[in-house]
């Protein structure tokens, strides 16, 4: 491979010219989903291909001035959100943006730029047994394709069962089992318990000494 | 003399230690490997002039270790860099850019380096087919001389440090902490997935795709069922700028494997485990192996060798994926690949202790 690498690029190149080296006509958007007993929250990553930045870069600089303001991202971010459908068995679950963060115009245009977009929903009240949550992006499908996702639960208590989608992942179904809260605070007073026990036991050990 | 709560205390103590020094012990390479790889750092930084030298050599912390991305010279990276860490290897002397090399073939397995090296081979290619259409101020640069080389921190057999080497579609990530060499997070890819030299035809990926598809062909109807999404995967789900997140794994499990398709898998596996150093992928395949029933195995898109599909491995200490670009007709000629241990990048477990 040494050699190859010393035959000064010297190559034989056997395909067509194709300079293009990123996606080209293609919104990516990007969506993980994080569980929790309260709330849902949602990560989306927007990113547009070259050739169709030029339709998505008015919908963030909406005065035309050749950079995205905090509130024109802001802005773009509720659009995206109205777009956006999360239900936990069957009952809607309004989100709330708490973040984007918009790339500048240009690494948007060269295929790189990233738009971020963070949103929470609160579904306090989530009792045990299997959930069904569902998520449906419909923001602007006639140009983008989806990656949609569970991330693994922080909380031990909750698991997810499976995942579900439509072929595009425009939509996923994610089933998961939430534990009783019960059975982790038993664990934690037992902990506390074997803790309370041990330091009891140390503490009479001088008195117990010839 | 003891009383019995103390000695049950000190059996568990002993349990535990016993434990830790095997699992040290199975997880930790011989120090020769980083001994080695300090010796290249400290060669290769003595080449290089102050200034120079400031760019190569940056501090390691949880900033500068993330800047690493599949993306190309002049675009802004994941994580909003504008320029990977490290100097480049267009701006290096040839004694320079030799030294450079040589730190990345001593951290690195001879195969990986090879890996590493076509990669960059095949942007290479897709610099001197993009050039003639380039406009004269396009920001956006390919080839050779746009691989940078970094260390991050200062090299030592004892304390953390860092070895980068990346460009568009490489991101060798080597955390070294004293015994531990750690290859996570890794990006590589290839545009082209193949090209020719001298005649002969080199697939940087190759292998990776022909295994796979192997493997995926290996399983039975049922098994299939279990292991194919149906789904289109057009990208990486944890590439670059994901540090940090795990998703919920999917496919099939390969504890219902048979010896022989489990096999297959850790020899798919190894495609990205053995590009660091043998001592240290030893450790790491031990690793992967001991957790095998637990992995699991996903699929998405045609099981024809030829055609584009993604598939993922995912494990307790490991996440492969595996990405092709969809581009134009030939959706197999852009491929991106991730290697992460979501218990251990960048040598967590290390700083832990």
């Amino acid at each position: 491979m040494r050699k190859i690498f010393l035959a000064g690029m010297v190559f034989a190149v056997t395909m067509p010219a194709e300079p293009a080296a990123h996606r080209l006509d293609e919104y990516l958007q990007a969506a993980r989903l994080s569980l929790a007993h309260d709330r849902i929250t949602l990560e989306l990553d927007l990113t547009p291909g070259v050739n169709i930045a030029s339709a998505i870069v008015p919908l963030l600089d909406r005065d035309g001035d050749h950079t995205i303001s905090p509130a024109e991202a802001g802005a773009y971010g509720q659009e995206v959100l109205k777009d956006l459908v999360v239900e936990l068995d069957g009952h809607l679950v309004p989100l709330t943006l708490t973040r984007v963060e918009a790339p500048s115009i240009e690494a948007m245009r060269d295929g790189s730029g990233t738009i971020q977009l963070r949103a929470a929903g609160n579904v306090e009240g989530v009792s045990a047994g299997r959930r069904r949550l569902d998520f449906r992006n419909n923001h602007q499908p006639e140009m983008s394709v989806y990656l949609a996702n569970a991330l693994i639960p922080e909380d031990a208590d909750l698991h997810v069962a499976g995942q579900t989608r439509d072929p595009r992942q425009q939509g996923v179904r994610i089933e998961y089992d939430v534990r009783p809260r019960w059975r982790a605070r038993l664990l934690w007073l037992l902990v506390a318990a074997a803790a309370v026990s041990t330091l009891m036991v140390r503490r009479a050990r001088p008195l117990l000494a010839p | 003399m003891s009383s019995r709560p103390s000695r049950v205390l000190l059996a568990v103590l002993v349990a535990f230690g016993t434990v830790g020094v095997a699992r040290l012990q199975r997880t930790a390479p011989s120090t020769d490997a980083t001994a080695r790889a300090v010796a290249a750092a400290e060669a290769f930084l003595a080449t290089l002039d102050p200034g120079q030298r400031l760019k190569a050599n940056l501090e390691l912390n949880e900033k500068t270790r993330t800047v690493w991305s599949n993306l190309p010279t002049g675009t802004t990276m994941q994580v909003g860099a504008t320029e990977r860490n490290g100097l480049k290897l267009g701006d290096m002397k040839p004694e320079q850019e030799k030294a450079a090399l040589a730190l990345v073939a001593a951290t690195l397995s001879r195969d990986g380096f090879q890996k590493a090296m076509a990669i960059v081979d095949a942007d290479q290619v897709l610099e001197t087919r993009s050039a003639p259409s380039r406009a004269p101020t396009a920001r956006i640069r390919f080839g050779r001389g746009e691989y940078y080389v970094g260390v991050l921190g200062k090299p030592s057999t004892t304390t953390p440090w860092m070895i980068q080497f990346g460009g568009h579609h490489l991101a060798i990530n080597v955390t070294l902490a004293g015994r531990q060499n750690v290859l996570t997070p890794t990006h590589t890819g290839t545009q082209p997935a193949s090209y020719s030299v001298d005649g002969r035809t080199i697939r940087p990926l190759g292998d990776e795709n022909d295994k796979a598809f192997a493997l995926v062909n290996a399983l039975t109807a049922e098994q299939q069922k279990e292991a194919i999404l149906g789904v289109e995967v057009k990208n990486l789900v944890l590439g670059p700028g994901t540090d940090g997140k795990t998703i919920a794994p999917e496919g099939i499990r390969a504890s219902v494997f048979t010896p022989a398709q489990r096999a297959m898998l850790v020899d798919l596996v190894r495609e990205w485990v053995d590009i660091l150093g043998d001592e240290a992928a030893a450790a790491k395949m031990k690793e992967v192996q001991a957790n095998l029933a637990e992995t699991y195995f996903a699929w998405a898109g045609p099981t024809t060798n030829g055609k584009g599909a993604y598939f993922r491995i995912q494990g307790p200490t490991v996440l492969i994926e595996y990405a092709p670009q969809g581009q134009g007709d030939n959706s197999t000629d852009h491929i991106h690949t991730i290697y992460r241990d979501p218990t251990n990048d960048y040598a967590a477990k290390a700083a832990a202790r």
